[in-house]
């Protein structure tokens, strides 16, 4: 497993970048992920997003379909693609901290 | 190439050209447009088996020791000696046996198999390759043919830890779609060789893609799910998905969740909770319509059709099969319907024959049959001058080939899409989507491109091929791919190639286009945007 540093914190992360320790994701690790995934600088529409899937993530041990997304931050597949260049999954749920998607997703 | 080469010390064997791959047809003819195939980074080639083609589908660790080498060499030659005795693998041992000794080296079945074909016919990737390795390894370390004869025959090979990472690699290279199967006058099936190495390094070695075994089985047996939906996850989302049909339909539905002794027991791909809850809604509003006596199950793994174990391991296969009939036990159903998953068809339906007895032996069939019934016999109100776009129909191999399931799903296209079209070939003839026995869920480094622009080539020419005279953006097309894993591949091709932008042709399942055509739905069914 490879090291990065994010939010000026070693943390360990997956081939594709999700951080493997999803306790120690704070907005500064947030913050870092964002650039590398060309969602900085975040807006407050990138944290509504975010924290969405953060507390979602808190509460079900998993992300929310992708439909409950949408619906729950009032924003269209599109807008979320703007938002987050590189997806729902490999974008906002990156930077949420949550792990990769897995399964026939 | 020569099938020695395969052992032989190269940093990689063949190296993917994009511009050597067969042609796609209008609007992507000009080669330029097609996206580079990543290399991996100086990291991960340290650290992954990656000598094959430079693609990394199971991430297999490279030993750091001649000692590890050694080991995992000899698990290997155990393993394989325990594929050919029947009390290792009474599951595959006959059919195994019949591909291993009855290929006559016609090559008939090369040019069925889509991999091959598409990528400029690649050696390696020729479905006889593989196969006459390890016949090979076999006549040499486990029956131990004598080296005059395998001289005389030219049939040698020097076993070592490269070429046994390199055959492993390889298994993943097939997508177990058996279009050589069909093609070959004997039966012999190249496949399942595929998938009787994948075994050995599963069950054997303890090597298998992080995506099947780890995030798969492994937690699909856990916590429910390979997506990771927990049942306290899937109350929520049933939840969510019964205020979405009342937006929709105005009406309020209920979906039956548990309710014992319920006539069917409906199990979906737990993908689709996730990313295609329309799909799932669409089976409520018709079984609630159409009367169908029928329940969801929340129990662990209850909502989940998928068993991974099907494309790499017997055991994870038998432990998800016998739990999901244990559920529909407990819950004194009468059957067993599949919803659009075309590898749970096969793991389910099929191959669980063998591992389920008695009272486990609940019978176990299609979803696709009884939507036939429905929409033929009227048991819905549909007007199909409401699927007003054209439509053509992907065969899930698993479904069509394996299984022979060919026509419900076209007689209800043919009944509710006025603008049907057939691609060439299809039916049992049909092309893999690319993506089958876990390739559309393997989603790590560099192998997504690799079964975008390779193994899922034939599929995407398919589909321009089939709406060429209505190629243009102007014109509304939908690809209809009646399974999770399919809709999946095709999904992921289609953003590799901007298809949705540059063709207006969007995918999706059965159920949705049935629905769309339901005469008493306020509004279109299918939103017409990228998913």
């Amino acid at each position: 497993m490879a090291k990065a540093t994010l939010g000026n914190m070693e943390i360990e992360i997956d081939e594709d970048g999700f951080i493997q320790e999803p306790e120690k994701w704070n907005q500064a690790i947030a913050e870092d992920l964002a650039k590398l995934e060309q969602a900085y600088p975040m807006t407050e529409e990138h944290w509504k997003v975010v924290n969405y899937l953060r507390d979602y993530y808190l509460k079900y041990e998993i992300a929310p379909p992708i439909r409950m997304l949408v619906k729950q931050t009032g924003f269209d597949l599109k807008k979320i693609y703007q938002l987050f260049p590189s997806g729902p999954a490999k974008g906002a749920c990156k930077i949420a901290g949550l792990p990769k998607p897995t399964g026939c997703v | 190439m020569d099938i020695k080469d395969i052992g032989k010390d190269l940093d990689r064997l063949v190296k993917i050209d994009p511009k050597e791959l067969i042609p796609l047809p209008h609007p992507y003819d000009d080669p330029s447009f097609e996206p580079p195939i990543r290399e991996l980074s100086d990291e991960q080639k340290m650290r992954y088996e990656a000598s094959l083609d430079g693609i990394v589908a199971i991430g297999i660790q490279r030993p750091k020791t001649r000692q590890e080498e050694e080991t995992l060499i000899g698990r290997f030659l155990s393993g394989l000696e325990k594929l050919l005795s029947p009390e290792n693998n009474w599951t595959f041992l006959q059919p195994l046996y019949h591909s291993l000794e009855y290929c006559v080296k016609c090559q008939l079945c090369n040019d069925s198999c889509p991999a091959y074909i598409a990528s400029g016919k690649k050696e390696i990737y020729r479905p006889t390759y593989r196969p006459e390795i390890l016949r090979r390894i076999i006549n040499k370390y486990i029956k131990k043919r004598s080296g005059l004869v395998l001289k005389l025959t030219n049939s040698d090979i020097e076993l070592n830890w490269q070429l046994i990472a390199r055959l492993g690699e390889l298994a993943y290279r097939c997508t177990l779609c058996r279009r050589c199967a069909q093609t070959c006058p004997l039966g012999v099936d190249n496949a399942l060789i595929s998938h009787e190495i994948r075994k050995i390094f599963s069950q054997e070695m303890g090597i298998a893609p992080k995506e099947l075994h780890e995030s798969g089985t492994m937690q699909q047996m856990k916590t429910g799910s390979s997506t990771g939906i927990t049942p306290k996850a899937f109350a929520n989302i049933i939840e969510f998905m019964e205020e979405e049909l009342e937006e929709k339909t105005g009406k309020s539905i209920k979906i039956p969740v548990d309710r014992e002794g319920a006539e069917i027991l409906l199990i979906h791909n737990a993908g689709e909770f996730m990313s295609w809850p329309e799909n799932t809604m669409a089976f409520a509003i018709i079984f609630d319509a159409a009367g169908i006596d029928w329940t969801l199950s929340s129990d662990l793994a209850g909502y989940d059709a998928v068993n991974y174990g099907v494309w790499y391991d017997d055991i994870q296969l038998a432990r998800i099969a016998r739990r999901h009939a244990e559920i529909a036990k407990a819950l004194k159903v009468k059957k067993i319907n599949v919803g659009e998953c075309g590898h749970a068809h096969k793991a389910m339906i099929v191959i669980a024959d063998r591992v389920l007895t008695g009272d486990l032996n609940i019978p176990r069939e299609s979803a696709l049959p009884i939507l036939a019934d429905i929409v033929l016999n009227e048991r819905i109100k549909l007007d199909p001058s409401r699927n007003n776009f054209h439509v053509t129909l992907h065969d899930p191999c698993n479904m069509v080939r394996l299984m022979g399931i060919v026509e419900p799903q076209r007689k209800i296209l043919k009944k509710i899409c006025p603008q049907f079209r057939e691609m060439e070939p299809h039916g049992v003839e049909n092309y893999c989507c690319g993506g089958g026995s876990g390739f559309a869920i393997m989603q790590s480094m560099n192998f997504p491109d690799w079964r975008n622009a390779v193994s899922g080539r034939i599929k995407l020419k398919q589909i321009l091929e089939v709406f060429s005279d209505i190629i243009s953006p102007d014109i509304k097309k939908y690809v209809c791919a009646p399974c999770s894993n399919c809709k999946g591949q095709i999904r992921d091709i289609f953003n590799y190639y901007h298809v949705f932008e540059r063709c207006n042709i969007l995918y999706g399942g059965l159920v949705e286009l049935i629905v769309n055509a339901m005469e008493d739905m306020k509004q279109p069914f299918i939103e017409w945007e990228w998913r």
